[in-house]
């Protein structure tokens, strides 16, 4: 096969030629390939982001500015049958919405999604929403109310379909897609 | 004698010729014989040196995209949620809530039994402190850069709420105000069963 001939062996001496096992080498790239196609391939962990506005400001070293008050989306999830979605504006209730509960099973592991909620508020922000430029800096804020006994599958798949819809974000030249929201927890 | 000694140690660069078929005699079946009897020959030699070659760009670019989430510490216990709209890992301080137990980067921060029995919204102490000393440490190491207040909650889907803005709401106080949840990244929006 492979080897490395250094020309001796003559005249009654040992010769120094070596052969490379290729074979064996050739199989542990094989494997190495194996292995790092199969962990790229089932490692999929992400994360979904949330913003703690709520209950203290996001640097508590820094003093809170007073800000313009927004239109901010609360969202409801303290029913079994529906999600009610609320435009506030400072306490102000500017518009109440009701979205029929229907999760939508997704995989075999008993997880699930809200497809109609996600496309109400995309709807919603659509109509509402008070940052969408791509030069605007600020994101709309939404506020999630949830029971003390929700699980937690439950709250990922609304923060999900509060992320679905999504603006451009202008940074510089550079332009990214960003979700629409920010989304928050509330502490009641 | 000397110049015959000095040739024998090599092989003899030139040969007495042996007997030659001439071309001009008619013998094709002999030269037919002689290379290959007419057919293709059926051997082949694989290139290993550029197989080799090729395993090894392989080996190096999977090794190089080969991303640091992959390694990242999950509880066997732990069943992640899964979602479409996330994005990807970050370097955080890790909190999990396995059980009842709590723990940052794998180290123990206390338990979610206290909030499931006072069943209301609460600081978790421990959790705190740990936090906190790990944002002091950041900042004592990193003095001119600021922080970024990143943490992420690696959380057992079936996991109540309480628990969940109980250790949102300490990560918050101790200065981690950015927090992200763990999931399982989803790769298109599933139509059901």
């Amino acid at each position: 096969m492979a080897g490395i001939d250094t020309g001796g062996g003559h005249g009654g001496k040992r010769p120094i030629n070596q052969e490379i096992p290729l074979i064996p080498f050739i199989d542990f790239l094989l494997c190495l390939v194996s292995f790092l196609l199969i962990t790229a391939v089932w490692s999929q962990m992400a994360r979904i982001n949330a913003d703690a506005r709520v209950p203290g400001p996001p640097r508590p070293e820094e003093e809170p500015q007073e800000e313009k008050k927004d239109k901010i989306l609360h969202i409801e999830m303290k029913g079994d049958t529906k999600f009610t979605l609320v435009w506030k504006e400072g306490s102000t209730v500017v518009n109440t919405i009701d979205v029929e509960r229907k999760p939508v099973p997704v995989g075999s592991e008993g997880e699930f999604i809200y497809p109609d909620l996600a496309k109400k508020i995309s709807e919603e922000w659509n109509q509402n929403g008070s940052h969408r430029a791509a030069t605007d800096t600020k994101i709309d804020q939404a506020v999630l109310h949830t029971d003390n006994s929700t699980m937690f599958q439950d709250i990922i798949a609304v923060i999900d379909a509060l992320y679905t819809p999504k603006r451009d974000f202008r940074i510089g030249a550079d332009t990214r897609s960003v979700p629409a929201f920010n989304v928050t927890f509330s502490v009641n | 004698m000397s110049s015959g000694k000095a040739l024998s140690r090599f092989h003899q660069p030139i040969a007495v010729p042996g007997r030659r078929l001439l071309a001009s005699i008619p013998l094709g079946f002999v030269r037919n014989k002689v290379g290959g009897g007419g057919h293709k020959s059926v051997n082949h030699e694989i290139p290993l040196i550029p197989f080799i070659d090729f395993l090894l760009c392989i080996v190096l670019f999977l090794l190089a995209s080969f991303s640091a989430s992959g390694e990242l510490p999950i509880d066997k216990n732990v069943q992640l949620p899964s979602a479409v709209n996330a994005d990807s890992m970050v370097d955080a301080p890790m909190v999990a809530i396995t059980g009842t137990q709590i723990l940052v980067d794998g180290i123990p921060a206390g338990s979610t039994r206290a909030i499931e029995e006072a069943n209301r919204l609460q600081k978790i102490d421990e959790l705190f402190n740990i936090l906190k000393n790990k944002r002091d440490l950041w900042t004592q190491v990193n003095p001119n850069k600021p922080f970024g207040g990143v943490c992420v909650l690696q959380v057992d889907r079936r996991v109540s709420a309480l628990v969940v803005k109980s250790v949102f709401q300490t990560a918050a106080y101790a200065g981690y105000p950015n927090v992200s949840f763990m999931v399982k990244k989803r790769a298109t929006e599933g139509s059901g069963g």
